[in-house]
């Protein structure tokens, strides 16, 4: 009987065990969350709040790292200042770099932006290519699928449920996308400047040209010969338009929209950086709310 | 009547019979010119493609003619970072005076090492190269080598496990030992460009850094729970340094949590080993680190280290204490400051209990790659020539980290 009892708890625990999943940024965690439903713990590592190149290493981190079976990074350098000393020091051979549980969303994306020439008198580039990808919707798609394929490698007995969830969301987003699309169709041909060069995957998606950076060079503060220069630009180019993202300082932009009459749109980075936008579609509309009106 | 009818109904069946077979055979005829027309594309496709594959295979071949890229190596190479720390410094005291400084009960006339800021004028502190590299699935390599004007040394050259099971993980070869809250960091990662004073007087500038072995463990929970424990040579001289065998054991258990947009980190150690004269020392140790974040850029910290030492001469045994409490203010991505208090509050018999230091400090970062930090501090805790001596100094400090990205622990 006791024996019974035994298995019958241990089978239930193997059926209740659910794949204790990391994700770097929100915006993955929400992907996860909806590839894997109920059979996933998600915990995000970054606070949407603060700048994702920077992200505090608190040691709090290391016992989420050190509970999970898979890890899903952004890649493409935006995790290198913070990341690296977390895995090595949260003991787990399960999410190291090449193991099984390590997951990077870059590698399924055609990267923009790759630098010809690399070297940091350039400011803080990415060698890979710009990492700020989650910024266009048409990119969700493959991350997805290839959270759904980790998902079934780790944890075989819900494949089939994997599929059939991934095949859901892809049909719902295409969806979303398409209806998605059409909001932005007027904004095509807008110039904007931006802070950091923060957007370019949305803004090459929709046709918007970004002009400028507030930044002289990418992870530099502004100075005040770049700023007049960017001004002078806007003013001789017509631009309206500054985006501007929740976490850097918004004095800058300020200043500029001053002296050239443009107005400032707050973008949010990733899901649940500004109110209102908890969900993958609500971070995406918002986009085309607070720009394409 | 109805004869007729039913004989011209049948000769227009027929009729029409006839008309749709002749559009059928055109029909298929059609088909079959575009089938033909689809079969010559495929072959010129096709040829095509085997023409590009000969020429490709050609090109390949007039290539490898002299050409191998087998033995190459550069995706291979580690992860180097180089590291410059140098300092301009205005002291009180001759440099003369300066070298032979004792802290009473602590550290003798002419026996502080002094490896960084010693000179008034211009130091070249050191260079440093840091390299890290994966060696298998099963072993990460690390070493900090320490480039003084004089000397190479090796700060830390030591092999860490990479997939042991049950979040565990073993450490070997010479490293910085995990006691207390910064004994572990090197010098250009400190808030301050000089050495808490506690530090200094029970362990020297490079704390307890010995060959041995390290086992830790992480709590695989929300918050953060570490234990360790090392067995090392204990060559420190300053409180171990048993000349005859390895004496050193040190453990720790470090936690944290995070409550909104603070975290609170603790920790407690010991330090168990034998000094020179074969007796034994103690040093615990604890410690309190509380960060809140302000924005992206801006946060406060609070962090705040006590030891205490009872270190066995043979002749009798003598408690010693001392902390340092330390104010950061990181203001905005380039601009931070912060204030430390330095005190060795407990000594010997006969030897003065009110040592102690304050320092004051503001740095520039134009970049996270680099760095200039302008420190004063006065000294209340040296003798020189028997007589207790305030020091006055002022360091401005530059320190550069170009190459790999070394991301620092919190």
């Amino acid at each position: 009987m006791k024996k019974i009892l035994f298995i019958v708890l241990l089978l239930t625990t193997a059926v209740f065990a659910k794949v204790n999943v990391a994700a770097t940024y929100p915006y993955l965690g929400e992907i996860v969350k909806r590839v894997g439903g109920d059979h996933v713990r998600v915990t995000v590592l970054a606070s949407p709040k603060y700048d994702p190149h920077f992200v505090v290493p608190k040691p709090s981190l290391l016992g989420k790292l050190s509970r999970a079976d898979m890890l899903v990074i952004n890649g493409a350098g935006l995790e290198i200042g913070w990341l690296p000393p977390l895995i090595k020091s949260a003991n787990n051979g399960k999410i190291n770099p090449g193991s099984r549980g390590f997951t990077d969303a870059s590698q399924v994306i055609d990267l923009i932006n790759k630098p010809t020439a690399v070297s940091r008198a350039y400011g803080d580039i990415h060698p890979q290519g710009n990492p700020h990808f989650n910024t266009d919707p048409h990119n969700i798609v493959p991350i997805a699928m290839l959270v759904a394929h980790k998902l079934e490698k780790i944890d075989p007995a819900h494949a089939s449920d994997y599929e059939s969830r991934l095949q859901h969301f892809i049909d719902h987003w295409n969806t979303f996308v398409q209806s998605f699309d059409a909001k932005m169709k007027p904004c095509r041909g807008m110039k904007v400047v931006q802070y950091h060069q923060l957007y370019n995957y949305f803004l090459a998606r929709y046709g918007i040209v970004s002009m400028g950076t507030i930044e002289p060079l990418p992870g530099i503060s502004p100075s005040s010969k770049h700023t007049l220069k960017l001004i002078g630009m806007m003013r001789r180019e017509d631009i309206k338009t500054i985006l501007q993202d929740p976490y850097h300082e918004k004095k800058t932009a300020r200043f500029i929209a001053d002296k050239t009459g443009a107005h400032i749109v707050v973008l949010p980075h990733d899901v649940g950086a500004v109110p209102g936008t908890d969900t993958l579609e609500k971070f995406y509309l918002s986009y085309a709310e607070r720009l394409c009106r | 009547m109805k004869k007729t009818v039913l004989g011209s109904l049948a000769l227009a069946t027929m009729l029409c019979a006839d008309s749709d077979v002749e559009q059928l055979k055109k029909i298929v005829a059609d088909q079959q010119k575009v089938i033909h027309q689809l079969q010559q594309r495929i072959e010129t496709i096709e040829n095509h493609d085997k023409n590009r594959q000969q020429q490709e295979l050609k090109a390949k071949i007039a290539k490898a003619d002299t050409f191998s890229a087998s033995f190459n190596q550069t995706g291979f190479l580690p992860d180097i970072a180089f590291i410059i720390n140098g300092s301009a410094v205005s002291r009180n005291v001759k440099n003369s005076e300066y070298e032979k400084f004792e802290i009473p009960g602590f550290v003798d006339a002419g026996e502080a090492e002094l490896p960084f800021n010693k000179n008034r004028g211009f130091n070249l502190n050191y260079a440093e190269l840091a390299l890290h590299s994966a060696v298998d699935p099963y072993f990460d390599a690390f070493a900090f080598l320490h480039l003084h004007p004089n000397k190479l040394e090796i700060g830390e050259a030591y092999v860490t496990t990479r997939s042991l099971p049950y979040s565990l993980r073993v450490k070997a070869g010479k490293f910085k030992s995990n006691f207390g809250r910064i004994n572990a960091k090197h010098q250009h990662s400190w808030h301050f460009d000089t050495q808490p004073l506690v530090y200094k007087a029970m362990l020297g500038p490079d704390g307890i850094s010995d060959p041995g072995v390290q086992l830790q463990w992480v709590a695989p929970t929300d918050n953060y729970l570490m234990i360790g424990a090392e067995a090392m040579q204990g060559n420190n001289e300053r409180s171990f340094g048993d000349p005859e065998e390895n004496n050193l054991y040190v453990g720790y258990l470090k936690g944290s949590m995070d409550v909104g947009d603070t975290t609170l980190l603790a920790g407690t150690s010991i330090a168990h080993g034998r000094n020179d004269s074969g007796h034994a020392t103690d040093i615990y140790g604890v410690d309190f680190t509380t960060r809140t974040y302000l924005d992206a850029y801006s946060f406060l910290t609070w962090q705040t280290e006590a030891l205490w030492r009872d270190m066995n001469d043979g002749s009798a045994s003598n408690m010693q204490a001392g902390l340092y409490t330390q104010l950061i203010y990181q203001i905005d991505r380039n601009y931070g400051c912060g204030v430390r208090y330095d005190t060795l509050f407990r000594n010997r018999d006969g030897q003065p209990d009110d040592l102690d230091r304050y320092t004051a400090m503001v740095e520039y970062k134009p970049f996270p790659m680099s760095r200039l930090r302008l420190q004063y501090s006065h000294d209340r805790s040296k003798m020189i020539d028997n007589q207790r001596k305030d020091i006055d100094e002022v360091i401005l400090s530059i320190n550069i980290a170009a190459g790999a990205h070394g991301a620092h622990a919190f």
